[in-house]
């Protein structure tokens, strides 16, 4: 049989085969170090427990056998729907399951979705009220932070979710480190602002803020632009013409003098 | 994994669980909750709706805590008499205060008249914070009911506000005058003319 002749088996092969990652696929591979940090604390950071309530511990007694079982603390698998991007859930999701309503009937399946609200929330730094769709669970965590600026820089991308709460941190990083351009006109109240919020700026270099908050397919058009930017084609049209010139200099210049003359 | 790993319990709502308290400090006079640099503890939602979101109060963070103590000690006279006079205020001057006074019998206009006028319309005003028109009203004179002057009254010795007044003429039986429906919000002349300027700016009720 040809396949004997393999000194691996397939099953063997596919254990030492590692599969090219995310960052390792076409202009990818570009992307900068300081998106590969934000992508880290926004996808691959464990998000904090919402959906149930940790256990402490490695290890617990079953109290009527006495029996050692594991602590496994297993995140609920959530459902992220579209809608989660244009408000602030505070890490709530949908949870998609069975419910046994009652022990002689058959699950029956069920969607546990956050009652949400809208309200105003209040940043400081942009010196703007916004409307947003939230859950009581993120005006307390803004309540817990005293504020909402304090409440999204604070929290890490994994436990804010939402496209839009990444795009206002985002937003409030850049505008911090400008110094706060939008209260130009009230320096007394500007320096305030700054003196409050400028212990969030040591955690991130200028080249993180700028890819901060960024979707995948935003960071590669952005990488994108930048190449394209670097790599500007010159037209030959212009090279022709600098080299016809600089023939010229070399010995037509006093023909042109010369004909000047004649005209004259 | 099957179906059958996925059948949750509801442990607990916390949708329904009640609202913890909220400290604020208030950052300027709120009326019927306290002055400048009060510390507030109230319904987390109430503190939020009406307070922080139009930026009336701010967190009681101990930084706060502190820079607002500051405040209180450097501060000494308070802006208000109390909290509830900006209300009283604000109420008197929107009022027209109707003065009955007798069509047969001859008589002279006297503090403790308007004094039973605010009474009847639920204000307890003492004579001495009454300040009465210049000029000497007597009557009974018909002339004087579709015209209208102004008091002032003071507000815990502090708040002064001028409260519009206008005479009605009583009697029963055939002497009685008809009612006029809606007379209060029925634009009237001034009496004492050096107070038609002031009468002019206060609005009339809706």
């Amino acid at each position: 049989m040809a396949s004997s002749r393999l000194q691996v088996s397939a099953r063997q092969l596919s254990r030492t085969f590692k599969g090219k990652g995310r960052f390792e696929i076409g202009i990818a591979s570009e992307l900068p170090k300081a998106y590969k940090k934000f992508w880290r604390e926004w996808k691959v950071l464990k998000p904090a427990a919402v959906h149930f309530i940790p256990q402490e511990g490695k290890w617990k007694r079953d109290e009527l056998t006495g029996q050692t079982l594991p602590i496994q603390n297993i995140p609920i698998p959530l459902k992220y729907p579209q809608e989660i991007n244009l408000g602030i859930w505070g890490g709530e999701a949908v949870v998609k399951g069975f419910q046994k309503r009652d022990p002689k009937s058959r699950r029956v399946p069920h969607y546990w979705v956050p009652v949400l609200k809208r309200t105003v929330v209040k940043s400081e730094v942009l010196n703007t009220h916004l409307s947003v769709t939230v859950t009581d669970r993120t005006i307390k965590l803004i309540h817990d932070h005293y504020g909402f600026d304090h409440y999204l820089l604070k929290t890490p991308a994994c436990d804010l979710v939402s496209m839009l709460a990444l795009k206002l941190k985002r937003q409030i990083l850049i505008e911090l480190s400008n110094g706060c351009p939008r209260y130009a006109h009230n320096p007394e109240k500007q320096k305030e602002i700054l003196d409050e919020y400028k212990t969030y700026l040591s955690s991130y270099t200028p080249d993180e803020i700028e890819w901060y908050g960024l979707s995948w397919f935003e960071a590669l058009q952005k990488i994108a632009k930048q190449k394209e930017a670097a790599n500007k084609p010159i037209p030959l049209k212009n090279i022709y013409r600098k080299n016809l010139l600089e023939k010229l200099k070399a010995e037509g210049i006093e023909e042109g003098n010369k004909s000047a003359d004649e005209i004259s | 994994m099957k179906s059958r790993h996925f059948v949750y319990d509801l442990i607990q709502d916390t949708s329904s669980l009640p609202q913890p308290n909220l400290s604020i400090i208030l950052k300027e006079f709120v009326p019927g909750y306290g002055s400048k640099g009060d510390t507030l503890t109230l319904r987390s939602n109430e503190a939020y709706k009406k307070f922080l979101v139009p930026g009336l109060a701010v967190y009681a963070t101990p930084e706060n805590v502190k820079k607002y103590e500051t405040y209180k000690i450097t501060t000494t006279e308070p802006e208000h008499s109390s909290l509830y006079s900006e209300r009283t205020v604000s109420r008197l001057s929107q009022m027209v205060l109707e003065i009955t006074m007798n069509k047969t019998q001859p008589w002279k206009l006297e503090p403790w008249h308007v004094r039973t006028s605010f009474r009847k319309s639920g204000f307890i005003v003492p004579e001495y914070a009454i300040e009465m028109p210049p000029m000497e009203i007597k009557g009974p004179d018909l002339s004087l009911q579709e015209k209208e002057f102004y008091v002032t009254v003071t507000v815990n010795n502090k708040e002064k506000v001028n409260v519009r007044c206008r005479i009605h003429h009583w009697a029963t039986g055939l002497e009685r005058l008809p009612w006029k429906e809606f007379h209060w919000k029925l634009p009237a002349e001034p009496l004492i003319p050096e107070q038609a300027e002031v009468l002019e700016q206060i609005p009339l009720p809706k």
